[in-house]
């Protein structure tokens, strides 16, 4: 568990807050809550109800606090209590910081109420206590008793910060020129006082430009393993070696914060427009959504093909093949295999014979049980064993009983004063995908022929370009940038989610610099590598497929086989084929098309493909043919487009949405129609094809009200599927 | 449309194949088309004497049939599969009903498994034939009339339309030995031709699997590079064309060789090539970019999830459960239109409309964009997160991509560097800095490809994935107990000193699948499961110089014929000197030993009594104590941190009340 938090932020509202400096375009108020809203933020960010913040508005035009009797505290207001600060407190503090028509009230006094805030709150309990100053320091500052509140705040341990604008740092590079006398003096007072208790001081400059860098949040990791690493049986062997370990994560991927799904509140549009943006920031007013769960199973007697089953008739199984296999409950286990834990080595591979990419997974540390030195000094003469060796270990990892074993790898690591091993998951078997590809050094002909020049293969020239490229942008350093790479995914919503809780009418924001850091290579870098990039591009002599050709009808090479025998001649003396059979309609429309040399052929291409199909929507039982039918129409909307006649497909489509839609294809085609939709076979658009008359936006647009469609689809679900 | 943008949506962007473009569905069917003749049903003895077996190509291919669709049920749950013999006497192919029953009009074209996902029975079936002699004489009879190829070819043509309509990929394997079945006939042949071009425009691929006579070598260019084509048109992502495996056609003279190099070329083809992303520019420098597709090759194969099955029918039914969305206040049901994401933040919602949400998500187009270069050693062992993606390229976007990427691969292989790139693999995926690496391509035994030329991208942690380390206590090992420790580690080497992968299937997948089927067909319990992750115990042991036992592929090899389990024992003894040394043997002793007979037990007295718990062996001791306990039937007597320190040291889970653990133990004892 994380320490409980105390955190009290001053914040100088006083009337000079409100001006604008150094030619900066917000004010100072503006620029301190910018640091101050991005600290409350992350812990509201955090949800823990132990991280409390209060906040306390120095130079206010009120008074507000516990000590208000004594006349040194005036015009300082305790605007929130210590407390978990939730959406409501921000809304609130939002209205409440405006700078004050007053310059009164003095810092030093807002620190005791501060000081006087946490006491009563925490009382003598374990927190991490803490006060953050922010001010111009422009007010006026008594410095009476400063040892007394110097001792209280290391006495209570709290943590003192002061942040001001325009104070001078010389380590960061702020000085403010023609500073105000009375000005200084504060900044040494503020100075002493924070320094004095071990406490910061700083410009505000320095701690906002530190907003940009993301922050990590530290995660505490837990043992995922305790147990043995072991070499041979011990239950057997007696030779058997045993070394007790633990394995903690040593990379974990840090997921960004998730969204959860909600539903628009029924007339939600209505209380939109009248802007009760009261529960949530984006305006909309939203309700959790529930789930209910229902089961079918096929039923060809039911209408629809598809009856509802209770819950109570079901077990639980799996499916082998098409085969269901139920599993009764006191079997339940009976497809887990018998594992106990352990990670017990199966031998050792050499370094230089381990593919790296072989890696599975996020990685682990092992290293040897808590407080006990023999078996750190155990596992230290493996690790060094193996390093020396330079050879991994491959086990056999088992981390709890009756969990699926894996196969990791152990590798050393030795650092100056640590040491463990790294442990990483490795494929089995069924984990390797055997995709084939051609190699990358030579072409195989068909005839087996092996050439070593070809236009897929570089040339010397080419060659020797690339390495001299490759070497101009090698980057500097011995390490690879982990540490200043930082998830931009994660950071960006959880930023924007920060941001949009305080300034909830605000557009969203580009990632910071930060951020994309590595989307970019370095600019000085690639002017180092132009004149060889130049060289390379010239040599390499790449050409971009311009989009038009990409979709066109393919070379006509690749339509012979192997032996490049003209199979079309064959195909033209076949009689038969004028008139497209429905068994083999697909095959034998492409060919009709591609020996077309008249539209007129095209047409009557297409008009009996559409009768194919028509037919084989009318005799469909249920949906048994609607993959077929996707398949025919998918197969005219390609090739019509690669032979640029997108209208014929267009004008078609048309008129068998109105035949499908109006019941003429032999009943309720609907979810036909739907179907079509989903498999992206609508319009050709002026996009896919030039020729079209159809823009981007008309074949977006649903030829139908898409609520209709939708609205039927749920219906189907819910009444007979 | 709603429904597509909320099918990309943040929580379903998981890692799957998706075609982007294509109305065809994602699914692959595989048709083995088996030649049955009198030679390729002539059994084929074992060349070796060790290994005494006969295979006839037939019943080779059967098996291999059979092996891929016991696979398939694994890998590709959803994918097709069937078995088309040809060439039979019999003829078997649907009726007008749509059912198979006895039809002359593919004659001698025997459907014996439909193109289907396999049930239970089928796997059944095929088992039978692949395994039973009896039972395939009644089938595997040869015809004395010549089939006809364009029958054949037709028939697998129907198959496909009618039981496989709009897969992306559909492929027909045909085993045969015969390269020229037609001979000179030329209407026969041009028939061929013709309905070979037929599955062409449908978009099935043809795959060879050609089987040499022993006295004649098959000669692809007689027939059948008349029937082949380089890719289908349907199937933009198709390999390259690649040439039938050299090795299976030259497979001729021994049976079980023959049925090895064929299951090894079929299993590389036993799933279609799918792509993770396709024609994504890799960005070598500004405005210098080629093209490439990505492809999952590596990837943790999970058993399918559990499902509810209906028991009310006469026979089992998968049940699909349907789920609805419904608003809580008014109960009403949710359209996928009407739902809004928001974050929790300070007790409420923070909301964005869709189109902020998907503006958030954008950090530009996909993209893989070279940084810059570094050698490969500048990549730690530990900076992983994930599985690889591999690259390959592709000529559709840019003419040169392949050369270019060549260049590239060739250079980092021979220089051992690396890029470090930005990569983003699809629209609106996190990008990631990614280390992109060379990979060399890798030929197996049998001259099949077993790993693939090209690139690999691993991403890299961002310093928000990576831990702390954990606290830990150093003892750096001194010298001679390291030197100890090598001589173990130099005994006990893998073959060839490197990860094979496939040597080591997944124990507790094949084990789940192998109850199923045992379920499915109500056969016995099969008993033991065979688990090869499990290491090779007894010859950890001891060096078996005189054992013959090293036939199993994945065995350790024992270099010298000493016993390893006496270098184990000299380490020990090291570990005690020096352990005694450093700390001069007052702390708590654990013994890393796990028993070295009564010796041992007396050693580890020494600890204090608060540390005992946190000492493996107060090691021997607790063992024996609780074995006393166990036998004297006092177990329950013990108390529950030795109870759970026994277990943990058995591996067995010490979660639970004392009486579960009391439970553990005495089954652990009954069981020995």
């Amino acid at each position: 568990m994380a320490d409980k938090e105390a955190t009290v932020y001053i914040v100088d509202v006083g009337k000079s807050m409100g001006e604008r400096r150094h030619g900066r375009s917000v004010t100072d108020l503006e620029w301190a809550m910018k640091y101050v809203w991005d600290r409350i933020t992350a812990t509201v960010a955090t949800g823990r109800k132990t991280a409390t913040i209060g906040v306390v508005a120095l130079r206010s035009d009120e008074t507000s606090n516990e000590l208000r009797e004594d006349t040194s505290f005036s015009k300082i207001s305790v605007l929130r209590n210590l407390g978990q600060f939730l959406m409501a407190d921000i809304r609130q503090l939002r209205e409440a910081i405006k700078p004050s028509q007053t310059n009164k009230g003095d810092a030093v006094s807002s620190v005791v109420v501060a000081i006087q805030m946490i006491n009563t709150y925490t009382k003598k309990l374990k927190y991490k206590r803490r006060i953050v100053l922010v001010t111009n320091g422009t007010g006026h500052m008594n410095n009476e008793g400063l040892d007394e509140i110097q001792r209280k705040i290391q006495d209570d341990g709290i943590e003192l910060v002061v942040l001001g604008a325009d104070f001078d740092d010389p380590e960061f590079g702020v000085k403010e020129e023609d500073k105000d006398l009375h000005k200084a003096e504060n900044e040494t007072l503020l100075q002493v006082l924070a320094e004095g208790c071990g406490g910061v001081f700083g410009t505000l400059e320095q701690a906002i430009s530190e907003l940009e860098i993301p922050r990590i949040k530290i995660t505490k990791s837990m043992p995922s393993f305790k147990g043995f690493l072991s070499l041979g049986d011990a239950s057997k062997y007696e030779t058997a070696l045993r070394i007790p370990v633990e394995r903690y994560f040593r990379t974990y991927v840090a997921k960004p914060p998730s969204a959860s799904s909600f539903a628009l509140r029924s007339g939600g549009q209505e209380e939109n427009e009248a802007g009760a943006g009261q529960s949530t920031s984006g305006g909309e007013a939203l309700t959790t959504i529930r789930t209910s769960r229902t089961y079918q199973i096929n039923d060809e007697s039911a209408p629809g093909g598809k009856v509802d089953v209770e819950r109570d008739d079901l077990a639980k199984g799996y499916e082998y093949g098409r085969t269901a296999v139920h599993i009764s409950q006191t079997d339940e286990n009976i497809t887990t295999l018998e594992t106990f834990a352990g990670m017990e080595i199966i031998g050792f591979v050499q370094m230089n014979k381990y593919d790296r990419y072989l890696h599975m997974s996020n990685t682990n540390v092992i290293i040897p049980q808590k407080a006990n030195d023999k078996a750190s000094l155990a596992l230290s003469s493996l690790i060094h064993a193996l390093w020396e060796q330079e050879t991994y270990a491959v086990a056999r990892l088992v981390a709890k009983e009756a969990k699926p074993p894996i196969i990791v790898l152990l590798a050393p690591s030795i650092e100056p004063d640590y040491e463990c091993l790294i442990e990483i998951a490795l494929p089995f078997a069924e984990d390797v995908r055997s995709y084939r590809f051609p190699p990358l050094d030579k072409v195989v002909t068909v005839s087996g022929k092996i050439v070593t020049e070809h236009r897929n293969l570089p040339t010397e020239d080419l060659q020797q370009a690339m390495n001299d490229y490759v070497d101009s942008m090698e980057l500097d350093g011995e390490e690879l940038p982990i540490d200043d790479s930082y998830s931009p995914l994660l950071h960006r919503i959880d930023t924007a989610v920060r941001y949009r809780a305080v300034y909830p009418n605000e557009p969203i924001l580009e990632p910071s610099e930060q951020l994309t850091k590595f989307a970019h290579p370095d600019k000085e870098l690639v002017r180092e590598a132009k004149d060889s990039l130049e060289k390379l591009m010239s040599t390499a002599n790449v050409k971009k497929v311009p989009p038009k050709t990409k979709g066109r009808k393919r070379l006509r090479e690749t339509e012979k086989p192997l032996s490049g025998l003209d199979v079309d001649a064959l195909l033209k003396q076949e009689p038969k084929r004028t008139k497209i059979s429905a068994e083999n309609a697909i095959p034998e429309f492409k060919q009709m098309l591609s020996r077309a040399d008249s539209i007129e052929i095209i047409h009557d291409a297409v008009k009996q493909m559409t009768s194919i199909i028509e037919t084989q929507i009318k005799h469909s039982l249920g949906d048994a043919n609607y993959d077929r039918v996707v398949e025919g129409l998918g197969t005219m909307r390609e090739e019509l487009v690669d032979f640029e006649e997108p209208t014929l497909y267009n004008d078609y489509l048309a008129a068998l949405k109105g035949k499908i839609l109006g019941d003429e294809l032999g009943g309720d085609r609907n979810e036909l129609w739907w179907l079509i939709r989903k498999s992206k076979l609508g319009l050709i658009d002026q996009a896919t094809s030039e020729v079209s008359k159809v823009t981007e936006d008309e074949a977006k647009e649903p030829p139908e009200p898409s609520g209709v469609i939708h609205r039927f689809r749920l219906e189907v679900c819910r009444i007979f599927s | 449309m709603a429904d597509d943008s909320y099918a990309r949506d943040e929580e379903n962007f998981e890692e799957e194949e998706v075609d982007e473009t294509s109305f065809r569905a994602v699914k692959d069917a595989v048709l083995f088309a088996i030649d049955v003749s009198s030679s390729m049903l002539e059994p084929r003895l074992s060349g070796d004497t060790k290994k005494p077996g006969q295979e006839s190509p037939t019943s080779a291919a059967l098996k291999c049939a059979y092996h891929l669709m016991q696979q398939r049920i694994i890998s590709n749950p959803r994918d097709m599969i069937g078995v088309l013999l040809y060439g039979t006497e019999s003829s078997k192919f649907y009726d007008e009903d749509g059912d198979r029953g006895s039809d002359v009009s593919y004659p001698h074209c025997h459907l014996f498994t439909d193109l289907d996902i396999p049930s239970a029975e089928e796997v059944k079936e095929l088992r039978a034939l692949a395994e039973d002699e009896e039972e395939a004489q009644k089938i595997l009879i040869p015809s004395e009339e010549r089939v006809s190829m364009a029958n054949v070819l037709f028939c697998a043509n129907q198959i496909f339309t009618s039981k496989a309509p709009n897969f992306l990929s559909r492929r027909l394997f045909i085993v045969t030995d015969d390269d020229n079945p037609h001979g000179d006939n030329k209407s026969l042949r041009s028939a061929a031709t013709v309905r070979a071009r037929d599955l062409y425009d449908l978009g099935v691929n043809i795959e060879l699997f050609p089987i040499s006579r022993p006295d004649h070598e098959f000669d692809t260019s007689k027939f059948y590079d008349d029937i082949i084509y380089k890719t289908s048109p349907s199937n933009g992502e198709a390999p390259a064309y690649l040439q039938p495996d050299t090795n299976t056609a030259t497979a001729k003279g021994d049976g079980i060789s023959l049925l090895n190099s064929l299951l090894s070329s079929i299993n590389s083809r036993s799933v279609p090539r799918r792509s993770l992303f396709s024609n994504v520019p890799l960005e070598i420098g500004p405005n210098f970019k080629i093209s490439v597709n990505g492809y999952l090759l590596l990837k943790r194969q999970e058993p399918a999830r559990s499902c509810y099955v209906w028991l009310g029918g006469e026979t089992p039914q998968i049940a699909k459960g349907i789920t609805t969305l419904m608003a809580d206040d008014t109960a009403q049901r949710v359209e996928k239109s009407e739902i809004r994401k928001a974050y929790k933040f300070g007790g409420e919602q923070v909301t964005f409309t869709p189109e902020e949400l998907q503006a958030l998500r954008h950090f530009g187009d996909p993209v893989i964009r070279v940084i810059g270069f570094k050698p490969l050693s500048a990549l730690p062992i530990w900076a992983n997160v994930k599985h690889p993606s591999f690259i390959y390229p592709s000529e559709e976007d840019y003419v040169g991509s392949t050369r270019v990427f060549s260049a590239l691969q060739q250079k980092l292989l021979k220089d051992k560097k690396m890029a470090l790139v930005w990569f983003i693999p699809r629209k609106n995926a996190a990008p990631v800095v990614a280390a992109m690496i060379a990979g060399e391509e890798r030929i197996d035994e049998n001259g099949v490809q077993k790993v693939p030329p090209g690139m690999w991208i691993i991403p890299l942690p961002f310093a928000d994935d990576v831990r702390q380390n954990p606290e830990s206590t150093l003892a750096v090992s001194p010298d001679p107990l390291t030197d100890a420790m090598r001589e173990i580690i130099g005994q006990l080497q893998l073959p060839k000193g490197a990860y094979e992968p496939q040597k080591y299937p997944n124990p507790a997948l094949q084990w789940h699948y192998r109850i199923l089927q045992a379920l499915a067909l109500d056969e016995d319990h099969p008993g033991e499961p065979e688990d090869k992750t499990k290491p090779k115990y007894r010859q950890i042991d001891k060096v078996g110089s005189s054992e013959k036992d090293t036939s199993t592929s994945c065995t350790v090899i024992l270099i010298d014929s000493q016993r390893a389990g006496d270098y184990v024992l000299a380490w020990s003894d090291q570990l005690d000197a020096a352990f005694d040394k450093m700390f001069g043997g007052t702390a708590a002793t654990t013994s890393t030993l796990v028993k070295r007979g009564p010796k041992d037990s007396a050693d580890s007295a020494g600890g204090p009594p608060a540390k005992r718990v946190k000492t493996e062996g107060g090691a021997g001791g607790i063992d024996e104590e609780v074995k006393r306990c166990y036998e004297k039937g006092t177990v329950s007597k013990l108390t529950v941190a030795v109870l759970k320190e026994f277990l943990t040291a058995q591996g067995r889970s010490s979660a639970g009340r004392k009486a579960d653990l009391v439970d553990r133990v005495e089954q652990f004892f009954e069981n020995k």
